[in-house]
């Protein structure tokens, strides 16, 4: 394949052009396929989430799929940037991209739109930009960066120490937002890098303790809104009749209907009463599984998994292939955060987690996270083509 | 730094993929229970909750009598609801609460109230306002945006035209009662509908009410109509034609109450001691009370109810919904007085003794039991008092009451005695040691066995009639197990509930005592007489007919636009009584001489006890018999005396059974009689009848329950009474 392709003159930081083009002989297709899929799927989602009450309220029923596709060529072109620059160009400037990011996660927290109560995103006209989503790579990169200098299976007490440090001050921001379930996100991924880089058992005890008492900290200090409590509220009492809860009871108890009157064959695309009759609140970005659900039934339920196992388990060999330490404690990370989030947000759709505002990877609605993935497949990517090298 | 040489990494990478494979097992096991365990009972959940289906009520069944006026009509009315989604929040609600205080003309703080009715379920619409007028409700309907959740319904109205006229057997509608709520529901009905609680409303309640349809419509969330489902129009109910005649009813009632007026002004006689002086323990003067009475007339061939008339009176559209609970209360009195409670219709609940007014079921009894072995021809020479055979004088001595009068006669001062009397003359002048003498036989020679009991319950007496109507009391015929249940329940003393006496034997034969019985029930009897042993249940209804009879004129029907759906009288008789011409002669004949005369000549004339009040009848034009009763109340005071007289027509083209009770009014002949004679005298034509007009609109300040209704000529009521108390 590779004689077909061009011979192009490329900038010295791409490196030459036949590592090129013997680098992208080793490209992980199953997972380009899997993560093009799972798009395909995500855009024809989020058409069928929206089109009916964007009807009704008589927009254009094609707004949200039309930027949908948008986001999902933007996450292409970005996966594509990020397979050619190399992990190890971005590792180099792993401070970097976290202070920046930072940075924007300080300034979201003054100059960010307020969505129900929380300042996630900075409202920039026609497109709004979650820094939160970009932190999670940050942090990753930057942890995984550190960690990766020590010596294997010992890291130390001062290195664990730095790891919360790095960790403690974006999730500190994100909370906050507040942003609960994106703040659980990154502490996933990181402690699956820490997992990975050698943390003894206590560390990663502690480092889950400290998330839990800081959380609860900031909850009982009044920063993190009464909204994001009442989730767990509503998560724990799922019949709950008390008027505080029922608009998060009514959203779990339809999402959980919608996938259950899904049966086997599910009720046919564009067919899902509830998810036509607009049920679900905001159900094209943190709900999408019920849509699927409903209108796709079990085999599309089930496929929808079967996808997200193949990018797993492509995330777990490449770890497992990687050829550095920091490239497999970067990808550990990534397969941690991906696992914790389809499985939050899936969960959540099925009442076994409490909601949070979490984007279900590849099909949720939305810029920011499919920028984020798409950054993390390309991380991935480049790690994956680059590890006989 | 190469890292295959390290042994521990596979094992942490491994521990990451069997957490993901634990996570993932727990998703699809989750989906699996979801989507192909509980499947099929969310299927049902969602149905309802993505659907909204409006209830169409049918338009209930009119109600017509025998002439086709219409006595029960509906209204057409608008009714704005309101979903239950669209006030949960307060904010919400008040705003809305605000905005529809103007076009409903309703005060905010009502409707916030109504909003919050937990009557309704979730998914049931709220109402907020009935009657709202057509150009309200279109105002409301080309604002649907700025009034969410708001909808107009389409709903009925009872009414009926003629207010209080036949009230006790239309009877009303009203909220399902709890303790009815699972039948109701099991039955269709929706908790918040009205529903038949009393009369014919209450007895067809299901055929009136129709079947109601539904629109079911495709909605989202927030209640927006996606599109119409399905609509199923409702089945209106079936239209009614009772047998009452509004004609002859609203007479009958007019007769009833003013006669019962008349009698208020009359005062009873006096309570003298031993001495010849005024007892002083009474008021020298005592008028009767006549609270309360009642009136039957029904077709005796075929059980037909014609008038059935029941004095207190109330206008039934009292009861068409709001009216204040104290308002209420104070129209309806919680009473323990019987005499004044307003919601019983005497005529099947009332529990009567119904005194002389027996006594021909007791010749009946006597002449099929072959008690008396000549028959008609046996007499018996009445010296006005008689003493039992049965009981031996020793016995008698110790205080057992053993002799029993005859009621005293004025010109004697004594009790009456009318010498040698057979059946017909003992009916005619209502010889009580005749009937005593029965009584006692009809027991002491039969080994005690219950003959006479069995034979009244031939005429019905002792259980329900089964008319058409609810809360009919089914009376009571003295037994030893009647003596033993009223003992239990502590009406009579223990020591008197443990046998049946001869005492009581007698005591029931001249129909006092432990008997009683309704009109409703006295009128089947008498009828079995008139027609000859044939027993029919009595009905107030016809006929239900098919939905939609269309109007003749206003306020009359066509019959002939509608057809008969089910015939609610039955041609046969519901039981066949052996009354042979032996039997029925002499008491008919009686019955006869109670109307015309001629009394009985022993020591001078006696008259008959209906012959002064029926002097004026024009006989000749409609034959009839009847038979008076005075039941004594009690203490036995003069005052207290409840008046009962019963007749049937002896011409076969009018086959009519008329029974009338008056309550503490006097003698037979004084109170009842007279209305009886009333009714006879306009059946047979010899009154012009009162047109039947609707009701002036009712007043809702007024605390009348129903306005007064007299007879236009009361002379029909006028004539000469018996001064016997029989």
């Amino acid at each position: 394949m590779a004689k077909f392709l061009p011979k192009i003159a490329l900038p010295k930081w791409m490196g030459t052009s036949y590592d090129l083009v013997s680098v992208w002989r080793n490209v992980d297709v199953v997972l380009l396929i899997a993560v093009f899929l799972q798009s395909v799927i995500g855009t024809l989602t989020v058409y069928s989430a929206t089109r009916q009450r964007l009807i009704n309220q008589g927009f254009d029923q094609y707004v949200y799929v039309q930027r949908q596709v948008l986001f999902v060529i933007v996450g292409a072109v970005i996966t594509f940037i990020v397979m050619a620059v190399g992990h190890d160009w971005i590792r180099e400037r792993a401070v970097f991209w976290f202070i920046s990011t930072s940075l924007l996660l300080v300034l979201v927290l003054v100059y960010g739109a307020v969505t129900r109560g929380a300042r996630l995103a900075f409202d920039l006209g026609p497109i709004s930009l979650q820094p939160a989503e970009l932190m999670k790579v940050a942090v990753l990169i930057l942890i995984a960066a550190y960690t990766a200098d020590a010596a294997y299976d010992k890291i130390d007490y001062h290195q664990f120490s730095v790891s919360l440090l790095i960790l403690g001050f974006p999730v500190l921001l994100i909370l906050l937002q507040p942003d609960l379930g994106s703040a659980t996100v990154v502490v996933a991924g990181v402690a699956g890098v820490l997992l990975m880089a050698g943390a003894k058992r206590r560390y990663i005890a502690l480092i889950s303790g400290l998330t839990i008492v800081s959380a609860v900290a900031v909850a009982l200090a009044g920063v993190v809104d009464r909204y994001q409590l009442r989730r767990i509220d509503a998560f724990l009492n799922q019949d709950s009749t008390e008027k505080d809860l029922q608009q998060i009871v009514l959203q779990v108890r339809f999402a959980k209907r919608a996938v259950a009157s899904g049966g086997f064959f599910g009720k046919g695309y564009l067919q899902g009463p509830l998810t036509n009759g607009a049920f679900i609140p905001v159900q094209f970005s943190d709900f999408p599984f019920s849509a699927i659900g409903e209108q796709f039934g079990m085999i599309g339920g089930f496929v929808v998994l079967a996808i997200f196992g193949v990018i797993l388990w492509r995330l777990w060999m490449i770890s497992r292939l990687a050829r550095t330490r920091f490239d497999q404690l970067l990808i550990s990370g990534v397969f941690s955060l991906m696992l914790f989030q389809i499985f939050q947000n899936i969960g959540m759709t099925l009442g076994l987690t409490p909601v949070s505002g979490l984007p279900l990877p590849f099909i949720s609605y939305g810029g920011s996270h499919l920028v984020s993935s798409a950054m993390m497949v390309g991380l991935a990517q480049s790690i994956y083509m680059r590890r006989l090298r | 730094m190469s890292m295959q040489n390290n042994e521990s990494v596979p094992k942490r990478l491994l521990a990451l993929g069997i957490v993901a494979l634990v996570l993932f097992g727990a998703l699809g096991t989750r989906m699996w229970f979801l989507q192909a365990v509980g499947s099929r009972d969310v299927e049902e959940v969602i149905g309802k909750v993505r659907t909204r289906t409006i209830k169409l009520l049918p338009e209930r069944g009119r109600i017509f009598d025998s002439g086709g006026r219409v006595m029960a009509d509906n209204k057409r009315t608008l009714v704005v609801t309101i979903d239950r989604d669209v006030v949960r929040k307060p904010a919400e609600r008040l705003a809305l609460a605000q905005r529809l205080s103007g076009p409903l003309n309703v005060p905010v703080e009502v409707l916030l109230v109504r909003m919050q009715d937990e009557r309704y379920g979730p998914f049931e619409s709220i109402p907020l306002r009935e009657d709202v007028s057509e150009e309200a409700a279109l105002f409301l309907m080309e604002r649907v945006e700025d009034y969410p959740g708001i909808f107009v319904r389409e709903e009925w109205r009872r009414n009926y035209p003629y207010g209080a006229l036949a009230g006790h057997v239309l009877g009303y509608l009203g909220a399902i009662l709890k303790g009815n709520l699972a039948y109701y529901k099991s039955v269709g009905y929706d908790p918040n509908e009205r529903v038949g609680q009393y009369g014919v409303e209450e007895t067809y309640e299901t055929a009136l009410r129709g079947e109601p349809g539904f629109v079911r419509y495709e909605v989202d969330a927030v209640g927006n109509i996606l599109r119409l489902i399905e609509r199923v129009e409702p089945i209106a109910g079936n239209d009614l034609q009772l047998s009452i005649d509004l004609k002859v009813q609203q007479f009958a009632e007019q007769a009833l109450e003013t006669q019962l007026l008349v009698r208020r002004r009359i005062e009873a006689g006096q309570v003298k001691l031993p001495d010849g002086t005024l007892d002083p323990q009474y008021a020298e003067v005592n008028y009767y009370k006549a609270p309360a009475g009642s009136v039957v007339v029904m077709n005796h061939n075929s059980g037909r109810v014609v008038a059935m008339a029941s004095y207190p009176r109330f206008d039934i559209r009292w009861f068409g919904g709001g009216l204040p609970k104290d308002k209420f209360s104070q129209l309806f009195p919680q009473t323990d007085d019987p005499d004044l409670s307003i919601l019983v219709n005497r005529a099947i609940s009332g529990r009567y003794n119904v005194g002389s007014s027996f006594k021909p079921l007791v010749a009946y009894a006597a002449l099929n039991s072959g008690q008396l072995p000549e028959g008609a021809k046996y007499t018996f020479d009445d010296r006005g008092t008689y003493k039992l055979q049965s009981i031996p004088d020793d016995r008698c001595q110790q205080g057992v009451k053993c002799v029993f009068r005859n009621s005293i006669c004025r010109a004697t001062g004594a009790p009456c005695r009318y010498g040698a009397v057979d059946v017909e003359a003992a009916l005619a002048v209502s010889s009580d040691t005749f009937f005593y003498k029965i009584g006692e036989q009809i027991l002491t020679e039969r080994g005690y066995a219950p003959v006479l009991e069995n034979e009244v319950r031939q005429f019905g007496l002792g259980s329900p009639t089964n008319i058409d109507l609810p809360y009919e009391y089914a009376g009571t015929i003295p037994s030893k197990e009647l003596k033993k249940r009223l003992a239990d329940i502590g009406a009579i003393s223990q020591e008197s509930g443990k046998a049946y006496y001869v005492g009581d034997q007698v005591l029931f034969s001249i129909g006092q005592g432990l008997l009683s019985a309704t009109p409703i029930q006295m009128a089947q009897a008498y009828s079995a007489i008139a027609n000859g042993g044939r027993l029919y249940e009595p009905r107030v209804a016809v006929a239900l007919l098919a939905p939609g009879t269309l109007d003749a004129r206003p306020g009359f029907v066509d019959f002939g636009t509608t057809e008969v759906v089910k015939r609610l009288v039955s041609i046969k008789p519901s039981r066949r009584i052996n009354m042979t011409t032996a039997i029925r002669e002499p008491i008919v004949k009686g019955m006869a001489r109670v109307i015309t005369g001629p009394g009985v000549n022993f020591d001078y004339y006696h008259k008959t006890t209906g012959e002064n009040i029926f002097r004026g009848y024009d006989y000749a034009k409609l034959p009839i018999a009847g038979k008076t009763g005075t039941a004594q109340g009690l203490n036995n005071l003069p005052w207290n005396d409840s008046s009962a007289f019963g007749a049937f027509s002896l011409d076969s083209s009018q086959p009519y059974t008329a029974f009338a009770y008056l309550e503490k009014a006097g003698y037979g002949s004084q109170a009842a009689a007279p209305v009886v004679k009333c009714i006879f005298s306009a059946l047979a034509g010899n009154y012009r009848y009162d047109e039947v007009l609707p009701a002036d609109p009712l007043d809702k300040a007024s605390f009348d329950v129903a306005p007064t209704s007299s007879l236009r000529n009361p002379l029909c009521l006028v004539g000469g009474s018996s001064d016997v108390r029989e």
